[in-house]
């Protein structure tokens, strides 16, 4: 019985704890980190910065295009504003069409990415992601300070 | 009776007052275009020009609207409008055509609209042409720009009439404004510091008019040098400039190197700070120039405390 009480509270405790460090604002924040990171990966290999891996290049190309497709359920009515500060325009939320267009734009471009088999590809492939990532954040999001 | 001639003595005054002050506001605000024996002799460096068109960023207001795909996208033929405290402004066309462009214009004509903000009809553009900034350029260097520009493709487009309220008064208003606004002399480079840093004040500071956006205005629409490139009001009325200044040390790039590349690559390599607020373009426009020259505003901006 107090063995219940107890795993219950801890649970109770460790429920609490993750969504307040977790809310949609905080997840979008990291996934972005994180296209962020597989952007450079790619970019470096694109430059010829780092050797051209097929594996890596599909990896980091399908991890993208599945985080614009998560982030669909993160940019979601209440989240307009923080805390934490959020830079998304109130365009995300009040042109919802145009923002899901701009993210589908995104995962297109991530799955081409994905299917680059050489060095040579990856460059333009690389061109077309960019102005995808541009696109949306010029018109989403706003000039970070 | 002695009243009604009093009345008449004031209204006699406040005329002859405004008229006064008419003629002295006709006088000052009047434009002073350059004459031919100012230009100085000099073989344009056609190169050059491309940089000075590159980081001026001339594209990025003069290209034609995206849903114009009968025009060319990469040639300045006319933009879409700006929207300014005025109303919208339509960027003309600046392409060699010459009956919808500047095609006819004379290496003075062009001088004087970049230099000074003076078209050749003798009438001051409204600043949304960034000629304030331009004004830093030494004249060598607009003559390059010039002869850069009169080698594009000529494309016909008729311009949209930019009609203001009031255009006659305001215009001359404006004339009042460059009196104040005009920056007293053209780039001086710093003798303490390396040219390559030169050179990025330079590029910034003159034709890259960062100073526009990036520095806030005050009450009169001028820039406030004690808070130079301090970031302000975003120009379109929503959002905020960032500041541009201690790039380092609040954690924005970890070095020179990195703001370089941010500016040469942007997102293909994960900066994304380059794209917001209307940057993607500059961005666009800086991938374009030689690494040596993006490597030089990086110096530049980076020492900015």
């Amino acid at each position: 019985m107090r063995f219940g009480i107890l795993a219950s509270m801890a649970l109770v405790l460790a429920l609490t704890a993750s969504a307040s460090k977790a809310g949609p604002i905080e997840d979008r924040q990291e996934l972005m980190k994180a296209n962020g990171q597989s952007a450079k990966v790619l970019g470096e290999m694109a430059q010829g910065k780092s050797p051209f891996d097929a594996a890596v290049v599909k990896e980091n190309g399908d991890a993208l295009a599945a985080r614009f497709e998560k982030a669909r359920s993160l940019f979601v009515p209440g989240t307009e504003q923080g805390p934490p500060e959020t830079y998304a325009k109130p365009e995300v939320f009040t042109d919802a069409a145009g923002f899901g267009a701009a993210l589908d734009q995104a995962i297109q471009a991530s799955q081409a990415v994905a299917a680059v088999t050489d060095q040579a590809q990856l460059g333009a492939a690389m061109g077309d992601l960019g102005g995808a990532c541009k696109n949306c954040h010029d018109k989403y999001r706003r000039p970070k300070d | 009776m002695a009243k009604l001639r009093s009345k008449l003595g004031w209204l006699i005054a406040a005329v002859a007052l405004i008229g006064a002050g008419g003629v002295v506001f006709l006088r000052i605000s009047e434009p002073h275009p350059l004459t031919e024996s100012d230009l100085p002799a000099h073989v344009a460096d056609i190169e050059h020009g491309r940089i000075l068109y590159t980081i001026g960023g001339c594209i990025s207001c003069h290209r034609p609207p995206k849903e114009d795909t009968a025009r060319q996208a990469d040639l300045p033929s006319g933009g879409k409008p700006l929207a300014t405290p005025l109303g919208p402004l339509y960027p003309p066309n600046i392409t060699p055509d010459p009956v919808t462009g500047i095609g006819r214009w004379s290496k003075l004509d062009f001088v004087n609209a970049v230099y000074l903000g003076i078209s050749p009809q003798g009438i001051h553009y409204i600043p949304a042409f960034p000629y304030t900034s331009y004004h830093r350029m030494p004249l060598a260097d607009i003559l390059d720009l010039q002869a850069y520009m009169a080698a594009l493709p000529g494309v016909s487009a008729p311009d949209r009439e930019n009609r203001l309220p009031l255009d006659v008064l305001l215009r001359r208003g404006i004339g009042l404004w460059k009196r104040l606004a005009m920056p007293a002399s053209m780039f001086q480079p710093d003798p303490a510091q390396a040219d390559s840093w030169n050179l990025g004040a330079y590029l910034v500071n003159a034709p890259g008019h960062c100073s526009e956006c990036h520095t806030p205005r005050n009450i009169l629409m001028i820039p406030d040098e004690k808070r130079h490139l301090a970031g302000g009001p975003h120009p379109e009325g929503k959002d905020r400039v960032p500041s541009l200044r201690n790039l380092i040390s609040r954690g924005r790039y970890a070095d020179a190197e990195e703001l370089t590349s941010a500016m040469l690559f942007g997102e293909t390599m994960g900066f994304d700070r380059l794209s917001s607020g209307g940057m993607g373009d500059v961005q666009a426009n800086l991938a374009k120039l030689p690494e040596d020259n993006v490597r030089a505003i990086a110096e530049y901006l980076v020492s900015l405390k």
